[in-house]
């Protein structure tokens, strides 16, 4: 079917979730009220590293209006990581602490006032331990160890080596190696954490908080509670955001379950604009080096990838967490040899996830150094990327085919829109213009089995309901669900409603995180459309007496192909088929064909998603070198989202990346310690981009219309807020003749590279590379 | 701590409450009014997720003691919409796609109401001078910019 004869998807309707939000109706997990619902409330550590040698809670127990009282002696130790491997965080600190913030006791009380009185009459004797706080301090020997099995602090190792990178290095016409740092930055989602936990004397738990995948926090749940899965009701409620920084699973719900369970009432636990900085997630510090050898005309003939990742206390999504950022690059990027190293380090400071553009110093490296290399070749920031660019129809060097790319377009076209080549050419000082490409997988399999499935109800009216298990984080998966569901059975969006994200009656989904949501949600929801409209087709095609294959449902009816006016409405074919024993009950399911074999660390080949988007970035900006502040001016940004199902989300998709990815997290996001502590945990101290930072955006929407996707669409969300960090890092780089080596670029970090400018194509900062590290036993 | 009585107005109604007198507008509004619209963010005033009108104008609820509310008329993003007919900033954020998430929504809305009744017909700029204190994680604010100029029908 041509696109124009899509009657609901590629348009900008408005969303179904926007009217309930403007009006203040939406409910969030903080929100919620259930009667004689008590106040949760967490004691963490204050120290980075220390033994737990005695808790006391006989004084807080005794406190009138406390309800519970929990410790680590409540939990049998149980641990969590989202692998076997990996499961490494108690969700309650027996032996030690490892953060300052790791979770050490709880309590329930009728109010927060108790509450917070009740922590302060816990008594926890601690035996403080030597504490490491950076990746190189963890690895050296000697070291003091976070956990007894993980010699050096190395958490996790992946090693990927693709064809022959020593010898390809000797044929290349150029080599460069350089070497990038990037700091903490965080997700600061508008929403903090927040959990409310319901048992039921049935033996069964409701639960509510914003998540990145019911599913799987019902299961993680199950297994500490020890509770059947079945009697694990994770419900839907409106999540205020996510951006990587809601998918792992947190000690907080486990307590806050534990708690209503020890209290028998229902318990709300809100975390603090703190808490939710240092108690949830944050995004890794890291610092990488690269190797790159080029041909004469700027081809990646070999590329050596060393990076550290400071994974903080816990694995959380360690392995992940470490091969994505190479995965990204070698998704965007054609190479033949090419060798990773990535090494995720414990040190005592708060558990590190997945983030939206996960990985700055990588990413932001590569695109530098490519900078540098094109202008030692003396050729242009675009020539040099389309030669390495990714085509459809390729193979990445781990072995993932890439059915459709649209990369170059994205490149041309930004090129195209901001004159990139020829602001280049026409230089004005302290001006700059950058270039940034990437890509990113769509959905890669994550511990979910079964990929997504969808069911679909009529009801007498003709109105249908669609059960799902996708989630919706803020990014309009409810609006994408019904609005595929809506273009499949012909009838408005109005008259389809949505039931998802709740475990005791949706069907199960991989989550909202890699991306996966539309491609495989929302072809699970197409397919159980399908099956109801064929279902549909056959009863209607007797009322019709018509062949099931020339109907057409549309506007609520069905009718024969060309003759609209004399349908039958859709409520009358649901009605007869009642009367008939044949009741409409629409399902489907869609798993992505991934290689199952594919493991992050023992086996990095295969097949990793089934499909990936790309983009591309250009940032305009002028720099005063003496203040060292930024102002964006223009940015324009495109993405190869496969089909924009719903141009207006897409956009605000693109416009959100540039301001999380480019604005903040280029120009100002990061975190700052002193011995463990983040000393900017609050929105007063953490620079987030308002609404007076942001410069003219010019969103371009590039479709290839993937094979698989549901209508061709992949994902939206991601590639811009990647490809815009680099953009904004290599436009700040040129408006000052600099090729900036540590992020994010603050003022401080820019009048301090302005001040000891060298000459040379080189990097501002001399910083120490990061090296194999040689794991044999003493 | 001894209660006092708050008596102003809420979305149009005379309320009294009872109020601890270290307690916050905001506490009052979502836990005694149950007026859960209004969204505590930061805590720290700096977010502005818990923007309510006080007497028109724009406050951070969360910031703000719940007696000095005394005698005033406050509006909550739940007394926006008259007669179930929305205010049309709020349908400008539903089509011109300035909602996300939603949770900064409601501060979002009522800080540019408060720029729409003095300000009709604001320039970009205006809309966001106005809006400066109000973070938004999800837009880039592209759109509520274009949302705001569209509901003073300068767009």
């Amino acid at each position: 079917m041509p696109e124009d004869d899509y009657s609901v998807v590629g348009k900008s309707v408005p969303r179904v979730d926007a009217r309930a939000k403007v009006t203040g109706e939406a409910l969030f997990t903080a929100d919620i009220a259930l009667p004689r619902m008590l106040v949760g409330k967490i004691l963490r550590s204050p120290y980075p590293h220390a033994r737990i040698l005695n808790i006391d809670t006989s004084r807080a127990e005794a406190l009138h209006g406390v309800h519970a009282v929990v410790t680590g002696k409540d939990t049998a130790g149980e641990k969590w990581g989202v692998f076997r491997y990996t499961r490494d965080q108690q969700l309650l600190c027996v032996d030690k602490v490892r953060y300052v913030g790791d979770e050490v006791a709880a309590v329930a009380a009728v109010d927060e006032d108790t509450a917070i009185e009740a922590l302060s009459l816990i008594q926890v004797e601690y035996e403080e331990l030597p504490a490491v706080f950076d990746c190189r301090s963890a690895i050296a020997e000697g070291a003091p160890v976070i956990h007894d099995d993980r010699p050096r602090n190395l958490n996790v190792s992946v090693k990927i080596d693709v064809g022959d990178v020593e010898s390809a290095f000797k044929d290349a016409h150029i080599i460069r190696e350089d070497t990038f740092v990037a700091e903490e930055d965080s997700y600061f989602m508008t929403e903090p954490y927040a959990v409310v936990a319901d048992y039921h004397s049935d033996g069964s738990i409701e639960v509510w908080m914003p998540n990145a995948s019911p599913h799987t926090k019902a299961k993680a749940l199950s297994n500490a509670l020890r509770l059947p899965l079945s009697k694990v009701n994770v419900r839907k409620i409106t999540i205020g955001g996510a951006f990587g920084g809601r998918s792992d699973v947190f000690p907080a719900e486990f307590i806050t379950c534990l708690l209503s369970i020890r209290s028998s009432r229902p318990v709300k636990l809100v975390y603090t604009r703190e808490e939710n900085s240092i108690a949830t997630r944050m995004g890794h510090a890291m610092t990488t080096t690269i190797k790159t050898g080029v041909d004469r005309e700027g081809r990646v003939v070999a590329r050596d990838i060393v990076s550290y990742l400071d994974g903080g206390a816990y694995s959380s999504t360690g392995p992940i967490a470490t091969s994505v950022p190479f995965l990204c690059h070698e998704q965007t990027y054609k190479m033949e040899n090419v060798r990773f190293h990535g090494y995720r380090v414990y040190t005592n400071k708060p558990v590190r996830g997945m983030i939206r553009i996960h990985g700055r110093s990588f990413a932001c490296g590569i695109d530098t150094q490519l900078d540098m290399i094109a202008e030692e070749l003396g050729i242009d920031p675009v020539t040099i990327r389309l030669r390495n660019a990714r085509r459809p129809g390729e193979t990445t060097p781990t072995g993932s085919y890439v059915a459709s790319c649209g990369l170059v377009e994205c490149i041309e076209e930004t090129a195209e829109k901001s004159d990139l080549l020829g602001k280049l050419k026409d230089r004005k000082p302290n001006v700059g213009i950058g270039m940034g490409i990437n890509s990113v997988q769509t959905g890669f399999p994550l511990g979910i089995r079964g990929g997504s499935q969808a069911f679909i109800k009529f009801h007498e009216d003709g109105g249908a309901t669609v059960i799902s298990g996708v989630v919706d984080n803020g990014q309009g998966n409810d609006n994408m669900l019904v609005q595929i569901a809506a273009e499949v059975l012909g009838l408005p969006m109005a008259d389809i409603r949505l039931i998802s994200a709740d475990t005791e009656v949706t069907p199960t989904d991989a989550g909202s995180y890699s991306m996966i949501s539309t491609f495989g949600g929302g072809n699970a929801v197409k397919r159980a459309a399908e099956d109801a409209r064929s279902q549909l087709f056959e009863v209607a095609s007797d009322m019709l007496e018509a062949d099931p294959q020339d109907l057409v449902a549309r506007g609520g009816k069905i009718y024969v192909k060309g003759a609209p006016s004399a349908g039958v409405d859709i409520g009358k074919v649901v009605r007869k088929a009642l009367i008939m024993g044949r009741p409409i009950m629409g399902r489907g399911a869609f798993a992505p064909d991934v290689d199952q074999r594919r493991e992050w660390i023992t086996n990095p080949r295969g097949q990793l998603s089934q499909a990936f988007s790309f983009g591309a970035t250009v940032a305009e900006v002028e720099v005063d070198p003496e203040t060292g502040l930024v102002t964006a001016q223009r940015v324009t940004c495109a993405q190869d989202c496969g089909f924009a199902l719903n141009p207006v989300i897409v956009e605000g998709q693109f416009e959100g990346g540039v301001a999380m990815g480019g604005q903040g997290g280029m120009l100002g996001e990061e975190h700052r310690w002193h011995e463990g502590h983040v000393l900017n945990p609050s929105m007063m101290e953490y620079k987030i981009p308002t609404i007076k930072d942001m410069p003219e955006i010019d969103p371009i929407i590039v479709e290839t219309i993937d094979p698989v996707g549901p209508y061709g669409a992949k994902e939206a969300g991601m590639s811009v807020a990647m490809s815009a960090a680099q953009a904004y890092c290599n436009a700040v780089g040129n408006a000052l003749g600099i090729y900036f080596n540590h992020y994010p670029l603050t003022p401080a970090r820019i009048v301090d590279a302005v001040a000891n400018k060298k000459p040379g194509i080189r990097t501002a900062w001399d910083i120490e590379p990061a090296r194999i590290i040689e794991t044999a036993k003493k | 701590m001894n209660k006092q009585l708050l008596s102003f107005t809420v979305n149009g109604e005379k309320v009294d409450v009872a109020v601890r007198p270290n307690a916050t507008l905001l506490e009052v509004l979502r836990e005694d009014l149950a007026l859960t619209g209004v969204k505590e963010g930061c805590s720290e005033g700096v977010c502005g997720s818990c923007t309510v009108l006080m007497d028109g104008a724009p406050i951070r609820s969360c910031i703000t003691p719940a007696l000095e509310a005394s005698g005033s008329s406050i509006l909550t993003i739940e007394g926006l919409a008259e007669g179930g007919r929305l205010h049309p900033l709020q349908q400008a954020f539903i089509d011109k796609g300035a909602v996300q998430c939603g949770f900064c929504t409601p501060g979002m809305i009522l800080a540019a109401k408060a720029l729409l009744d003095s300000n009709p017909n604001p320039s970009a700029d205006d809309v966001k001078t106005a809006l400066a204190g109000n973070f938004c994680r999800c837009t880039g604010y592209r759109k509520i910019i274009q949302a705001v100029r569209t509901a003073a029908g300068s767009d």
